[in-house]
């Protein structure tokens, strides 16, 4: 349903990688062309706002946060009407001389709840498939990315790191930071 | 593309408003507070004496803690209508404008939900109205639209409240990434680690789309089941099937009147002129002018079903709305929400500043007459004349509905300090990115 490796290996992370911050998004399409032509798809893309260019260059699956909003949905309406008849069953009341079980009301009840699980249920799914809360940020996060720059961070064997590095400052990357052992944090594997 | 910016300007910009607050603000903050206080205390007065304190009575049970509550909830549903619908009709010019509209509607309704504990004779047991199981036999009855208005409110609530943070949590991080000190974590604690990875915006993008989807059949359903809370009974000048349209109408006409009331004075206190430009104020006057004219053709219906009926007790509610003791408020409400936003058919008043002003004013003090009218005149002037009577107004009522005024607005100035009041990453997606021009 969701990234199910990513979310097992999330925090098992240790290898090399590479931060690329580049200062326009050009740049950074070219490099995400150039590590796909090299046949490294083993990489994250930083950036301060969706684009529509980097989702076609990088050419990921679609989000599984709807599958949660479809369940949370369903559940929503099954429980409002199990809640209302339910308890129409347990305490059979007349009021008003409607019968015990009343449709057009409880369709009411089963409606909101299956827009409150909805909504629930999707913010679930949000934050599970985007690995959040997360308590520290990447060890190579630029504080840059967030507005006005994009970055590629490479997880590679130590060995390519100079390969890489080379290959995007052709592209236009500006500045680069690498870690090679400690953890990188969730985010640090890429997606499937 | 309607802003030439950059990134980094807009981000300068916008989290300026962040700022050290000026004396104004101080000042304004104490006295909203001063009026919440008297509001609190009020209701604490109400709580130690009784519900007597209010001038709801029998025949009127249902006073000024109902049509406010009425009018709080109409308040805050133009900020999902702007931030949700607009969002999925692609409308750009929401972008700066949403995330005020959306506060407005997260403190409305943190004021409307106010209004049935205060209602309440025993607010101490007011979790009576959920349903849960309990020794007494005693639970909700899913037959009551007064069960559906919990039900419908909280989930409008916890619905809009989602949107509104799951909203923020990018613009968070840009503040985050910009402070130092105890602020860098506290916004890194609500940015929750935020970073703007592919994956992270896949996401949130796909998340903000069904919340979306989600909040906006809302917008429609939350007032019509208000409207019921009148419309399932059968007293004169509420058993109306037209009451759930009418209803959801007049919202987002009150609600687009108070965005525009608070939008105004926030541009020039903040200078964010550039960012909501004239042209945002035009497109919601438009907006207004159209809701001013549904609600203008509501209440004409409701005129002519009551003629049209020969129903004696429904065309004697509306004589009564019309020329009896609440004449002022009948009057009040066609001129202020139907006749004075008419003018907005000119661009001339659509562009003046002090024009919008006067007409969003005019569109919630009418508004606010509009639930008074529809409320009190029909429980005052029931079937029987025997049973005929007034409310009268106290102060201990007086002070809540004024305090609750004083409430949401302070709740809205503390939010523009702490958070940001334009969303800068919806702004940013207008721009032209930064570009390298390289081939």
């Amino acid at each position: 349903m969701f990234d199910l490796y990513d979310y097992r290996s999330m925090n098992k992370y240790k290898g090399s990688n590479l931060m690329a911050v580049f200062p326009a998004m050009d740049s950074l399409l070219h490099g995400i062309h150039e590590l796909k032509k090299a046949g490294h798809e083993n990489f994250l893309v930083y950036a301060p706002v969706p684009h529509h260019d980097i989702e076609h260059a990088l050419h990921r699956p679609k989000s599984p946060v709807r599958v949660f909003t479809l369940v949370g949905a369903l559940t929503g309406f099954c429980t409002g009407w199990a809640l209302t008849i339910g308890s129409a069953m347990h305490y059979p009341l007349i009021v008003g001389g409607k019968p015990i079980i009343s449709i057009p009301p409880f369709g009411v009840l089963a409606y909101i709840l299956t827009i409150l699980f909805g909504a629930l249920a999707t913010m679930i799914g949000f934050l599970i498939n985007a690995r959040l809360p997360q308590l520290h940020l990447a060890a190579l996060y630029d504080e840059r990315l967030s507005s006005d720059h994009y970055g590629i961070q490479v997880f590679c064997e130590e060995g390519e790191m100079k390969e890489f590095e080379k290959m995007l400052k052709q592209v236009g990357a500006r500045s680069f930071k690498r870690e090679t052992v400690a953890n990188v944090g969730r985010d640090a594997i890429s997606p499937k | 593309m309607p802003y030439k910016l950059s990134y980094s300007q807009t981000d300068l910009d916008l989290t300026q408003t962040l700022n050290k607050p000026k004396k104004w603000y101080y000042v304004a903050v104490i006295l909203l507070g001063l009026g919440v206080a008297w509001g609190g205390g009020s209701w604490l007065h109400q709580i130690l004496t009784g519900v007597g304190v209010s001038g709801k009575n029998n025949p009127v049970g249902w006073y000024l803690y109902i049509a406010t509550f009425v009018f709080w909830v109409g308040i805050a549903h133009s900020g999902t209508l702007i931030s949700a619908i607009l969002f999925l009709f692609r409308v750009k010019w929401r972008a700066p404008v949403y995330r005020s509209a959306e506060a407005v509607t997260v403190f409305g309704l943190a004021t409307a939900g106010l209004f049935p504990l205060l209602h309440m004779g025993r607010v101490w047991v007011f979790y009576w109205t959920l349903p849960y199981p309990q020794m007494g036999g005693l639970f909700p009855n899913f037959r009551s639209p007064l069960v559906w208005d919990v039900f419908a409110i909280t989930t409008y609530l916890t619905v809009s409240s989602i949107f509104f943070l799951t909203g923020m949590v990018p613009d968070v991080a840009i503040i985050r990434d910009k402070a130092k000190g105890w602020r860098k974590k506290l916004y890194g604690f609500l940015a929750q680690g935020w970073q703007g990875t592919d994956n992270q915006w896949r996401h949130y993008t796909a998340a903000y789309v069904f919340l979306a989807a989600l909040a906006t059949p809302l917008v429609i359903s939350v007032h019509s089941i208000v409207s019921w809370d009148f419309a399932m009974s059968i007293v004169p000048g509420w058993h109306s099937t037209i009451f759930a349209p009418y209803f959801v109408a007049g919202a987002i006409h009150s609600g687009l009147a108070m965005v525009i009331l608070i939008l105004i004075p926030m541009r020039n206190a903040f200078n964010l002129h550039q960012y909501i430009t004239d042209h945002h104020l035009e497109s919601l006057a438009k907006f207004l002018l159209f809701t001013a004219t549904v609600v203008g053709f509501a209440y004409l219906i409701e005129l002519f079903i009551a003629w049209y009926s020969h129903n004696p007790w429904e065309q004697a509610i509306f004589l009564y709305r019309a020329f009896g003791d609440y004449w002022f408020a009948f009057w009040a409400l066609f001129v202020c929400n139907l006749v004075i936003p008419q003018l907005f058919w000119f661009k001339r008043f659509r562009r003046s500043i002090p024009f919008l002003v006067f007409v969003s004013i005019a569109v919630t003090i009418g508004m606010w007459f509009e639930r008074f009218t529809i409320i009190v005149t029909s429980l005052a002037h029931e079937y029987i004349p025997f049973a005929w009577g007034l409310p009268s107004l106290t102060w201990s009522e007086t002070g809540i509905v004024v305090g609750s005024f004083c409430w949401f607005f302070f709740l809205f100035l503390i939010f523009a300090k702490t958070l940001p009041v334009v969303s800068m990453w919806e702004v940013k997606e207008q721009l032209e990115p930064p570009m390298s021009g390289k081939k």
